[in-house]
């Protein structure tokens, strides 16, 4: 009796360690209460060289907005895809996340809008309401409000096609509830790759979950 | 393991072969801690984070935190080591040898170098276990940590010191509660405030000479510290209240010009523990501070029995019983027994009492809890080194510490109750020198009464001063002034304002007697206790000369019908068997008389009488060789020997007759003597019975005087000489023997006595 009890807790214990790998990867800022998944087999963009990239940027006060950003971090199934890519719009056959957690400049606190949170990777508001003959070929496939525990804001699905290849973006931009910071989650690659990784991205965009600073 | 064991008992674990089987929780306390410890884990870690799944977490945790999963393997690891342990008799065998090798390597060792291991070994642990506590605080690694730590600390500083602030706010209320009650009862009086000198104390030189060498010794302690002596530290002044000992400690410290510390009686009664102690240990710090800056200090603890004792009543030893501290009246006797002398009394008291004397005391009350045991450990302690300075810079410096300066602190102590005090605190080096301040001596007295009369107006003679301080032999201070000032509002109250002799008298009777009851005889019961105590004065006067008449009185008191009162004119220390038969004389002079004068009848007044004749008696024939056997009825009574009978060998006279048949005897051949006494006195008798239903209380001067025929202090005995007058008074007692035959009033009344010109 008493070695079968023995037994049973031994091989408990071993099973819990032979299968000690997480079943995907659990990307988090604990410090902003930021937290979203990918699949194990991404691989991750570390904020050390996302913000080396973007300091290299001549950009009129970018070097200002990089010292607000508190959390950035990009994951991807394609080991090419790093920083360099993180930044640029240029299509991608694989899907990239991307996170960013940055403070708000004092004047932008009164600014930002919902607008404002969907321009944030695309003019897409422009695209809307002023279309010029710059405008780019775009739909919106979804648009719509998003609350969570440490902010509001909105999800928007779109794509566009640009230097003649079709892109999607499901980009996530929420404001916390002070108004200090926000939070950007964006998942984008062409619309093909989109389509055909649709599901996985999906779940990815849904598991953004902004709990707050505490 | 013998066979001779019986059965059920449990084997010795020496005898034992295999380890003790251990419980089931035993084997798994520790795994099951370890799980809780893990699924605590996990559960942090899915509250951690909202997307985390629980099996992601389990395994997280069990990725993560190895250590746990180790220290699970090195627990079963034990448990199989300690189970095969159960079941193998050579592997654990092997395993004995090996912890018995290790324990005599061990105990090469001292036991104080192992416990100094051990102790640098548990800082070591302590030390280590902090850093990584610390290193994961900070996230950092251990040692960094560990150096990190103080700056924390200081930086946590002033949170800490405002948690101390609050640690101390409820300290101090304690502090302040216990500081301000251990305060009081405690008076200081320098020297200037003190005009009380020795020649102030009157009548009690013996006790000064003796204080004036102990304060010697407080001023000059080297004369016998250089000789290799020590200074008394203590004096206990004993003896019966108002004698004076108060004034004396006062005086004492007049003299020295040392500060005087007046405790007080009710200073160590306290609502709570520990307070008494703190109080006795304030009052030493005081005590030698002034000791130090005054060079001696004199700390008088008033009614030292307040202190209480430790529930031993000190019996048996020196018999601090006092002779003269008898009630003048005592027992249920009708007629009082203060007709007897101090020491017959007291006998009887003795006597009637299971506990002799003035022993008893029992279970001291006051001070209690634990204010008794540091008073005796400040008065005679160890004396450690005192200050910060003197204790740990000097040892620290590798200098011997000083010494404790020698304070000269006299402790006096004074009690009524010296029998109540605790036999610790008299010993040798605490309280050295126990003195009885007993009643004033007779010059002490006529001291006191002059110093008393001084600051009133009267009119006594010197010769009249000295009377009264021989007619009042146990007069202390209080009871003189008492009496003094008793007598001023006697004379006020007559429309006078000086004091005259009889109103010195009065006062005394009445601070003697306390007032009369004012309850007026029928006519034939007032002559007969005037007759009844007429006999016992009468006896007294013409047989009893160790003791002399203070007063005779008919006035009813609480507890008696009237009584005669003698006091000793001197101190006398030894009692005859003369003495002791003039006793029982006095003593059955009311039976003998009131059988005479009332044709064989008597009351039942006498009972109490007899009671003390008895006992003399009996004492005089068993105890005191007063009768006619040697032996002491008391070692008889011891050795169970029974009282002497038989015949004299080789004597033809008649057997001894028993103890009781002998003082029955003693006591009828004495019946007879004082019969024959009072037959010849009888017209003194009805003479002073007359003057005594007349005057109702007489002094001891004023009997005298009734049975010689003088002039006394108040009343005139000139006209009993007279035989006409005494015919009356023999007419009239007839009357009154009638009317106590009859039960009515005496047809002739009481006869006035006509005043002599």
């Amino acid at each position: 009796m008493r070695s079968r009890g023995y037994g049973a807790m031994i091989v408990a214990t071993l099973l819990l360690t032979s299968c000690a790998h997480p079943t995907q990867k659990y990307a988090a800022s604990k410090a902003e209460g930021v937290y979203f998944t990918v699949p194990n087999a991404w691989h991750e963009i570390p904020m050390v060289a996302l913000n080396s990239q973007e300091a290299k940027s001549t950009a009129v006060g970018a070097a200002e907005k990089l010292a607000l950003v508190t959390w950035q971090e990009a994951y991807s199934p394609d080991s090419k895809i790093g920083p360099k890519e993180t930044f640029s719009l240029a299509p991608m056959n694989s899907p990239l996340a991307f996170v960013r957690v940055r403070d708000l400049f004092p004047d932008e606190i009164n600014a930002v809008s919902y607008n404002t949170l969907r321009d944030i990777v695309q003019p897409v508001t422009d695209w809307v309401n002023n279309p010029t003959a710059k405008t780019p070929i775009y739909n919106i496939i979804d648009d719509h409000e998003v609350i969570q525990q440490g902010g509001r804001g909105v999800r928007t699905i779109y794509n566009f096609i640009e230097s003649g290849v079709s892109q999607t973006v499901d980009q996530t931009a929420l404001m916390a509830g002070d108004h200090a910071k926000i939070y950007v989650f964006v998942v984008r690659c062409t619309t093909t790759c989109y389509n055909k990784n649709i599901k996985e991205i999906s779940r990815i965009a849904n598991s953004f979950t902004v709990r707050g600073t505490k | 393991m013998s066979s001779s064991e019986p059965q059920g008992s449990r084997q010795r674990d020496s005898d034992r072969k295999t380890r003790v089987h251990l419980s089931i929780y035993d084997r798994t306390k520790f795994i099951l801690l370890f799980v809780f410890v893990y699924l605590v884990l996990v559960w942090a870690s899915l509250a951690g984070n909202p997307l985390l799944s629980i099996s992601d977490a389990f395994n997280e945790i069990t990725r993560t935190r190895t250590w746990l999963l180790l220290l699970v393997v090195i627990e079963i690891l034990r448990q199989m080591h300690f189970l095969v342990s159960e079941i193998v008799v050579p592997y654990h065998g092997i395993w004995q040898k090996y912890f018995q090798s290790v324990d005599f390597a061990l105990h090469r060792l001292s036991d104080w170098t192992r416990y100094r291991l051990s102790r640098i070994i548990k800082t070591i642990i302590f030390i280590a276990l902090l850093s990584v506590v610390l290193g994961a605080i900070y996230k950092e690694t251990p040692v960094r940590a560990l150096f990190l730590a103080p700056s924390a600390l200081w930086r946590t500083l002033p949170m800490l010191g405002q948690l101390l602030f609050g640690v101390f706010f409820v300290v101090i209320q304690f502090a302040a509660m216990f500081w301000f009650l251990s305060r009081g009862g405690v008076d200081t009086y320098f020297p200037d405030d003190i005009r009380t000198r020795f020649t102030d104390v009157w009548g009690q030189d013996h006790v000064l000479n003796r204080i004036r060498e102990n304060l010697l010794f407080l001023e000059r302690p080297e004369e016998i510290e250089r000789h290799g002596g020590y200074v008394p530290g203590g004096i206990l002044l004993w003896g019966p209240p108002g004698t004076g000992k108060t004034l004396m400690a006062e005086s004492m410290a007049g003299e020295t010009g040392k500060p005087f510390v007046f405790v007080d009686p009710g200073a160590f009664t306290n609502m709570f523990f520990g307070v008494g102690v703190l109080k006795v240990k304030s009052l030493f710090r005081k005590l030698r501070k002034l000791a130090l800056r005054y060079g001696g200090v004199v700390v008088f603890f008033d009614e030292a029995d307040s202190l209480g004792n430790r529930g031993m009543a000190p019996s048996g030893g020196q018999q601090r019983a006092d002779g003269a501290n008898i009630p003048a009246i005592f027992g249920t006797s009708c007629h009082g027994g203060a007709y007897l002398a101090p020491s017959t009394a007291s006998l009887l008291l003795r006597e009637s009492f299971v506990v002799g004397g003035a022993a008893g005391g029992g279970m001291g009350g006051g001070g209690g809890m634990g204010t008794l045991q540091a008073l005796l450990t400040e008065l005679s302690g160890l004396k450690k080194p005192r200050g910060f300075l003197n204790r740990v810079l000097r040892r620290t410096l590798g200098m011997r510490p000083k010494n404790p300066p020698k304070y000269r602190i006299l402790v006096v102590m004074a009690t009524n109750m010296p029998e109540a005090l605790d036999e610790a605190l008299l010993r040798p080096g605490r309280i050295d020198r126990m003195y009885r301040v007993g009643y004033p001596s007779k010059a002490g007295r006529v001291r006191t009464y002059e110093g008393y009369l001084a600051k009133v107006s009267h009119s006594l003679s010197a010769d009249e001063i000295d009377k009264l301080a021989t007619i009042t032999p146990y007069a202390t201070g209080a009871t003189i002034k008492d009496t003094i000032n008793e007598a001023l509002i006697t004379a006020i109250r007559n429309g006078r304002t000086s004091i005259t002799w009889p109103d010195v008298i009065k006062a005394k009777q009445l601070k003697e007697l306390g007032p009369p009851e004012d309850v007026e005889y029928i006519e034939r019961e007032r002559h007969a206790v005037a007759v009844h105590e007429a006999c016992h004065a009468v006896m007294a006067h013409r047989v009893r000369q160790h003791m002399a008449i203070d007063l005779a009185t008919i006035e009813k008191g609480s507890d008696y019908l009237g009584m005669v009162a003698s006091i000793p004119p001197d101190d006398q220390f030894t009692r005859w068997r003369t003495e002791y038969e003039s006793d029982i004389l006095v003593s059955l002079a009311s039976l003998a008389g009131e059988r005479m004068f009332f044709n064989g009848d008597n009351s039942s007044g006498v009972s109490g009488d007899l009671e003390s004749a008895t006992t003399i008696a009996s004492l005089m024939e068993g105890h005191w060789g007063m009768g006619s056997t040697i032996s002491s009825h008391a070692s008889n009574r011891r050795f169970e020997i029974g009282s002497p009978g038989g015949a004299k060998a080789g004597s033809s006279k008649e057997p001894r007759d028993a103890l009781g048949n002998r003082i029955e005897d003693q006591l009828s051949v004495l019946l007879k003597q004082a019969e024959k006494i009072l037959k010849e006195n009888r017209s003194h008798v009805l003479a002073l019975a007359h003057a005594l239903e007349t005057y109702k209380t007489l002094s001891g001067e004023d009997v005298s005087a009734v049975i010689e025929g003088v002039q006394g202090s108040i009343v005139d005995g000139r006209p009993y000489r007279n035989k006409a007058f005494l015919a009356k008074i023999e007419r009239y007692h007839k009357a009154a023997l009638v009317a106590h035959r009859e039960h009515q009033s005496p047809e002739v009344s009481i006869p006035v006595v006509k005043q002599v010109q």
